[in-house]
């Protein structure tokens, strides 16, 4: 279970204003939200790369804000993070890239064991053996995006936090990658959080949807409720709204909110 | 008497400046302009969440190499300088081979080699670190490489004139 408590954070500008949110165990938690205003600052704070200046992150019971290196590294360990743009290490190929995410004593001590778990990985995202020994650079975006999930689930994680998986993805590789989320959630009961944009994916794939606005979480609900309700800024985002009266908080946001870490 | 003159200027103060010059090109740049891009493709980031701390992984191996490779650089520099000063010495002047090399040996004896290698490990060191420093706190998209470069550039050769200054007198003493 993630739990995150009135979590600020400025950057150049304030992005997030107090952000609540509770995420249960085995859920899929899609989190929504116009671009720039600090849905991959949340997922970081999550994992710990970013520092809040106030609030907390409490990733089954435990701190990740007030954890000590050697702790965070351990909470870090039943996770997972799948970034952007695959963040693969360019100098290293697939094999390396995926064996750095394993233990270095278990790499040492059953090397055959280490590969076998390399080659499942990838199998798992559709990814056959031959691509092993190829650099990222090599690969196309698809084939580098699943490798970089191969890497988030070697170490069968329970919690996952997805950063647009779908992103630039072709509509094969969108369904092939949302069922994969869904069955890391089936096969592992792996509590996931995913950053997207795509409406389809939330409304195939989501629990739950958060809508990210104004640095505040400004909706949560299934996905029958998100695209139901009559909350003027939910219906902004997902093209309903007719109305040309300009959203309150939309005045800030333009104003305020640029959050490109 | 030439060859003390050109042993004089190159060893202790040419080379190594010109040397500290070649690794901040050949070097300091490169480790600055790879560590940004890592940075802003979040591939630094990447290696922490999988329990990876970025700086024995990326930073101190680097400045090890370069903490190896800055005197063999110089070593090779000197010997370089010490065949083209040798060259100019007998086409431009009257002095013979013997004459320049005695005069090159009556300066080196033992200290100014050292005192050139010395600085070859301070410099090659200094250059991979603030290399390092300015790549990892790249931002902001390929702009940011670029200003992470310019950034380090710049504090490379700051600290390469600081620690020239620092070690001159510092070795002066230990000579002493």
């Amino acid at each position: 279970m993630i739990s995150i408590t009135n979590l600020h954070k400025k950057l150049a500008a304030p992005v997030l204003r107090g952000v609540n949110l509770e995420i249960e165990r085995g859920e899929i938690m899609a989190l929504v939200g116009a671009s720039g205003t600090g849905k991959s600052v949340l997922l970081k704070h999550i994992i710990g790369l970013i520092e809040p200046d106030s609030g907390d992150v409490l990733v089954n019971g435990r701190s990740v804000i007030q954890a000590s290196w050697r702790e965070l590294s351990e909470i870090r360990r039943g996770m997972g993070y799948v970034f952007q743009d695959a963040a693969l290490l360019d100098s290293l190929s697939v094999r390396d890239n995926l064996r750095l995410a394993i233990d270095i004593t278990e790499c040492r001590r059953d090397p055959a064991a280490v590969e076998k778990r390399i080659v499942a990985a990838l199998s798992a995202v559709n990814l056959d053996e031959r691509v092993l020994d190829r650099l990222p650079g090599e690969l196309s975006g698809g084939m580098r995006k699943r490798t970089g999930v191969a890497r988030a689930l070697i170490n069968d994680p329970h919690v996952i936090l997805y950063d647009e998986p779908t992103t630039g993805l072709d509509p094969g590789n969108v369904i092939s990658m949302n069922s994969l989320i869904r069955s890391n959630r089936d096969r592992y009961g792996a509590t996931s959080v995913v950053v997207t944009h795509d409406i389809a994916t939330l409304a195939d794939l989501a629990d739950r949807v958060a809508l990210l606005h104004a640095g505040r979480i400004r909706f949560i609900g299934t996905p029958a409720e998100f695209f139901s309700t009559t909350d003027p800024v939910v219906a902004a985002y997902t093209g309903r709204n007719d109305s040309d009266t300009p959203i309150e908080e939309d005045v800030w946001q333009a104003t305020h909110v640029v959050a490109t870490y | 008497m030439i060859g003390s003159i050109v042993a004089s200027s190159l060893v202790t103060e040419v080379t190594p400046l010109f040397v500290g010059l070649s690794m901040i090109g050949m070097i300091g740049t490169r480790i600055a302009a790879e560590l940004g891009s890592m940075q802003i493709t979040e591939q630094v980031d990447a290696l922490e969440v999988i329990g990876r701390d970025p700086i024995p992984y990326l930073v101190v191996p680097r400045v090890l190499a370069a903490l190896v490779i800055g005197p063999l650089l110089m070593a090779l520099a000197l010997v370089a300088s010490m065949l083209a000063g040798w060259l100019g010495a007998i086409a431009t002047t009257h002095a013979t081979t013997s004459d320049f090399w005695f005069g090159v040996r009556y300066y080196m004896r033992d200290f100014p080699m050292f005192f050139a290698l010395i600085k070859g490990v301070v410099f090659g060191g200094a250059i991979a670190f603030v290399g390092c420093y300015a790549g990892l706190e790249a931002t902001g998209g390929s702009v940011g490489v670029g200003r992470a470069v310019k950034r380090g550039v710049v504090g490379m050769l700051c600290s390469m004139v600081v620690l020239d200054t620092l070690i001159a007198p510092l070795l002066k003493i230990i000579r002493i």
